[in-house]
């Protein structure tokens, strides 16, 4: 093993660099694949990258009631991030920084960026803001548990948090390990939908500031900061999607460290976030969004169905 | 060894130096010098004391060789962690003093609150120390009366007053139950020294059940476990803030260490499943606890409300890993049990050091705009930028998130809750599933809470002109909070300090670590079940900051910053009224959590006559939440008070009849001899 010693932490490294170039790519592609669905032709998938490209290049305006907590939370959300990408695995059964973190410090660190977008929302002290806080309180409050339990099923079917240890064991069972790991699925793809700013939770997609959540809180961002936060926004994205696809469907995922298995590891951990993506994306232009209030019951079932998947694994 | 002797003596010294100083110095302004100064002196010595018995050995003072007055002192390990943690925070609290007690000057004798803050200092070390029931009740008597007078410093406000009464009398069931507990114990091992309790063999185990139930509800009464929370969140916020900092930082948690002493040092729980229960009730009312007390301080307005509030959150969270370490040890799962305990401990002194932060923070915004209620603040970032900073590093550290040192003990404590499938019985895993669900719903509903309290009191427009006027405070108000503030920064970077550190405190079969050594938690079949490493943390947080910042340099061209009034959707008048309120933020939350608050929305219209209801002059709206803990107690008050009433009728005040009350007496008494009842 000596002789990887030096290549494995690199090839984590690209690895991230891997998922932080290509998450635009896949908005991109989530915006097409709903414009198709609209009969509308909607911009190229490329388009994200453009967008990124001019806000840094552009002026920023930054409100005079402000501080520097609003300042650095483009910074922090970012930097969170791009760190969470470290510790899960893409394209080879564990990643190489793996002994440093799991999936509760992935978390952590969005939870990280999350307080920091809350915050700024609250600070330029604009009812728009605060409402968009207010909301994201609401939804992190009632995710957390849901998020907790779903780990907590996947923690006790594959034996740790440590995501690596949950992507090598869901990869050597031929087929989801019990029907408790399918309850888990559904409880993960809900938080994922809320997570990552979908319909029926939130729309980021209207100008109609009183439909946002997520975007009410970034309202007041522009320039280099925007797209900052929208980078990260689709970072965010684009790990969630990964660890979804690498926990419940980790099927061709290289199991060593050869350079054909990984490369066939890579190419096909991009068709299946793809995939996943573009089923997402046809889900969205299927549903409306739902009133505020009847959202909890969308997560309650998700905890319902996390818990039940716990029950499952004791019975 | 000889020298331990005197370092104890030394903090003794000190603190009644400071209290001496106190009690004759006659409130001049200066003189807050010679009361606060020998208290940081003492609380530093008790920081080396505690560090001298961790590496050497324990120590064990006994004065007077009498039967019941013997006057033990006992310092071990566990003593010495709790000391620590003493030390620490009243350490840092007194520099904070120095300037926080000058807003004291202009009322009363300053010099008095002096004295009772070195009173209940030292008290709270005497408890820990103690190695006598006759001993540890006095001082823990003197620790509740000092802070029963330091709750109503400021007595000239009649809620002090009142909080001050439920204090003490909810402090001294508390100390009866625990005196109960003790008397128990006694009866069976003969002795009063906690010698005798330690001696597994004489006291059966019956005997050990209802000592520990007494104790429990003894010590969580000043712990503040819930249903027997009522005084908390009143006694905390009527203290002065550098009292209430020690009350919730500390002596919560010497109601803790009384707790971990039943648990685990006068009763050996190790293999025996017979102590099971007692896990698992620590456990439950942990859970509670920690749903409760967050739930409510989440519609708080009252900073330090919300502050005391989240400690009775916390001290839940503590109970929890402590409910755990028993489950786990009476399944003979050592290393898990070891685990949940380290997790608990953790968490204890991560809570004494942020909670300790926060309340000094709350004292200083209390200190600089004369007002508590968060509805009345905005926009102090700008005003106290370190206060803010530091306010933010406490609420990031409570809150759990990395890389600060809530995050570590929260995932410690997470990840034993994630063990309980390695116990072998199917129920007893569901239910602490269930556990697991409410912590969660904790962890969010804190997270909701405290970003309320920093986003509504530092962050946008003032609110108010006392807001608008804040500074910031004294700069030995601030050295005080910089203390506690990197001390979460290094536990959190450099987790293996605390770890240590508790391994060696309690004797634990733990291996030491190293800096770069991960947190790392085996299964029982010794696969690696989850691993931390908070230092290449913090190296790949700073080093994916700064390729960032280098690529947005080498991309983004040189772009100027322009100030701007924040949108306001082109209708002007964005103001400090339309912003959102703390009230708002927490609305949808207090909707869904209808059952613990009953919200109520009241709106009242007034209109130009009374004639027309057409044309309306304004409209006051108002949203309250009650709490449905204090209306519990109420009903009982009133209960007893009818009860009460009606018995108080057998005082008729005229001596025939108490005559005939003494004759009554005897002859049961003759009858239940004669009957064989009573021997």
């Amino acid at each position: 093993m000596n002789e990887f010693s030096i290549t494995e932490p690199l090839f984590g490294i690209f690895q991230v660099l891997l998922l932080v170039v290509l998450s635009p790519l896949i908005v991109g592609i989530m915006r097409k694949t709903k414009a198709k669905s609209q009969k509308r032709v909607g911009a190229p998938i490329i388009q994200p990258y453009f967008d990124i490209l001019k806000l840094v290049k552009k002026e920023e305006v930054v409100s005079d009631q402000s501080s520097w907590i609003f300042r650095c939370n483009p910074w922090v959300n970012f930097v969170a991030t791009v760190s969470a990408a470290f510790f899960i695995p893409v394209s080879i059964v564990y990643s190489p920084f793996g002994v440093m973190g799991d999936i509760l410090l992935v978390i952590g660190l969005f939870g990280l960026g999350k307080f920091f977008t809350i915050l700024a929302g609250l600070d330029v002290s604009s009812s728009f803001g605060g409402l968009g806080s207010s909301r994201e309180i609401m939804f992190s409050t009632l995710v957390e548990p849901a998020l907790l339990i779903t780990i907590f099923v996947i923690a006790i079917f594959y034996g740790g948090t440590n995501i690596s240890t949950i992507v090598a064991s869901a990869n050597d069972i031929s087929f989801l390990a019990s029907p408790g790991v399918i309850f888990a699925l559904i409880a993960f793809f809900i938080i994922l939908m809320v997570e990552t700013g979908k319909l029926p939770f939130d729309n980021p997609s209207t100008h109609l500031e009183l439909t946002m959540i997520h975007e009410a809180t970034v309202l007041e961002y522009s320039g280099k900061s925007l797209a900052l936060i929208e980078w990260s926004q689709s970072i965010k994205q684009i790990i969630l999607l990964t660890l979804f696809v690498n926990i419940f469907i980790p099927w061709g995922i290289s199991n060593n460290f050869s350079l054909t298995e990984i490369s066939f590891g890579i190419v096909l951990i991009i068709v299946k976030i793809i995939s996943l993506g573009i089923l997402i994306a046809l889900i969205e232009t299927r549903i409306a969004k739902w009133r505020l209030f009847r959202v909890p019951d969308l997560i309650a079932i998700s905890i319902a169905s996390s818990m039940i998947g716990v029950i499952f694994f004791f019975i | 060894m000889l020298e331990n002797f005197y370092l104890v003596y030394a903090i003794v010294g000190f603190f009644s130096l400071g209290a001496i100083f106190g009690l004759f110095s006659r409130g001049k302004p200066q003189h807050v010098y010679l009361t606060y100064i020998p208290s940081i002196i003492g609380s530093f010595l008790a920081i080396i004391l505690s560090i001298v018995v961790f590496t050497s050995e324990d120590i064990h003072i006994t004065l007077s060789s009498q039967q019941i007055f013997n006057f033990e002192i006992f310092i071990d390990g566990v003593a010495s962690f709790f000391i620590l943690i003493i030390g620490l925070i009243s350490f840092a609290v007194s520099i904070y003093s120095l300037s926080y007690s000058k807003k004291f000057d202009d009322k009363k004798n300053n010099s008095n609150l002096g004295m009772l803050f070195n009173l209940f200092i030292i008290s709270m070390m005497l408890v820990v120390a103690s190695n006598n029931i006759f001993f540890f009740l006095i001082f823990w008597e003197l620790m509740s009366l000092t802070s029963f007078f330091l709750v109503i410093y400021e007595h000239d406000n009649e809620n002090n007053l009142k909080s001050g009464l439920t204090y003490l009398v909810m402090t001294h069931l508390g100390t009866a139950f625990i005196l109960a507990s003790f008397l128990f114990m006694y009866a069976q091992s003969g002795s009063f020294s906690f010698d005798s309790f330690r001696d597994a063999g004489i006291i059966p185990d019956y005997v050990r059940d209802i000592a520990f139930i007494l104790a429990f509800i003894g010590f969580g009464t000043k712990a503040g476990v819930v249903p027997l929370h009522i005084w908390l969140p009143q006694a905390h916020p009527s203290a002065p803030s550098h009292v209430s900092a020690l009350m919730s930082a500390v002596m919560l948690k010497i109601a803790i260490y009384g707790i971990v002493r039943y648990l685990f040092d006068f009763n050996s729980i190790d293999g025996s499943s017979h102590y099971l229960w007692w896990g698992l009730g620590v456990v439950v009312i942990g859970s509670i606890s920690a749903l409760v007390g967050i739930l409510y301080a989440l519609v708080e307005r009252d900073i330090k409300r919300i502050l005391a509030f989240s400690s009775i959150e916390n001290i839940g969270i503590i109970l929890i890993g402590l409910g755990l370490s028993v489950v786990f040890a009476s399944f003979n799962l050592t290393s898990l049990s070891v685990l949940a305990f380290v997790a608990s401990m953790f968490h204890t002194l991560n809570h004494a050091i942020f909670k300790g932060l926060l309340f000094m923070t709350a004292g200083s915004i209390h200190y600089s705009t004369h007002t508590k209620n968060i509805e009345d603040l905005g926009g102090l970032i700008k005003k106290m930028p370190w206060t803010g900073l530091m306010f933010l590093i406490g609420t990031i550290a409570i809150i759990g998130l990395p890389p600060l040192n809530g995050f570590i003990s929260e995932w410690l404590i997470l990840q034993s809750l994630l063990s309980v499938f390695q116990i072998p019985s199917t129920i007893l895993q569901v239910s602490l599933a269930f556990a697991s669900l409410a912590l969660a719903l904790t962890i969010g509903l804190a997270a909701a809470t405290f970003v309320r309290l920093f986003g509504i009191s530092f962050l946008s427009k003032s609110r108010t002109l006392k807001a608008a006027n804040a500074v910031e405070v004294p700069r030995f108000m601030l050295a005080g909070k910089a203390i506690l503030a990197s001390s979460c920064i290094v536990l959190g970077i450099l987790p293996f300090i605390g770890i240590n550190l508790i391994a060696t405190a309690f004797n634990l079969s733990y291996t030491p670590l190293n800096p770069f050594e991960p947190l790392s938690i085996i299964t029982e079949d010794g696969k690696s079940f989850a691993s931390l490493m908070m230092p290449t943390v913090l190296i790949i947080l700073l080093s994916s900051f700064v390729s960032i910042f280098v690529l947005v340099k080498i991309i983004g061209s040189k772009t100027s910053v322009k100030k701007y009034n924040t949108w306001d959707c082109g209708f002007g008048g964005l103001s400090e009224r339309t912003q959102y309120t703390a009230t708002s933020l927490a609305e949808p939350l207090s909707r869904i959590f209808a059952v613990f608050y009953k919200p109520k929305n009241e709106i009242i219209n007034y209109f130009y006559s009374d004639q027309n209801q057409y044309l309306k002059k304004s409209i006051e709206m108002s949203h309250t939440t009650r709490n449905i803990f204090d209306e519990f107690y109420d009903l009982t008050l009133s209960f007893s008070l009818y009860i009460l009433n009606k018995i108080r009728k057998i005082q008729t005040g005229k001596i025939n009849a108490y005559i005939l009350y003494i004759m009554i007496a005897l002859l049961s008494l003759l009858f239940a001899m004669g009957a064989g009842i009573i021997e």
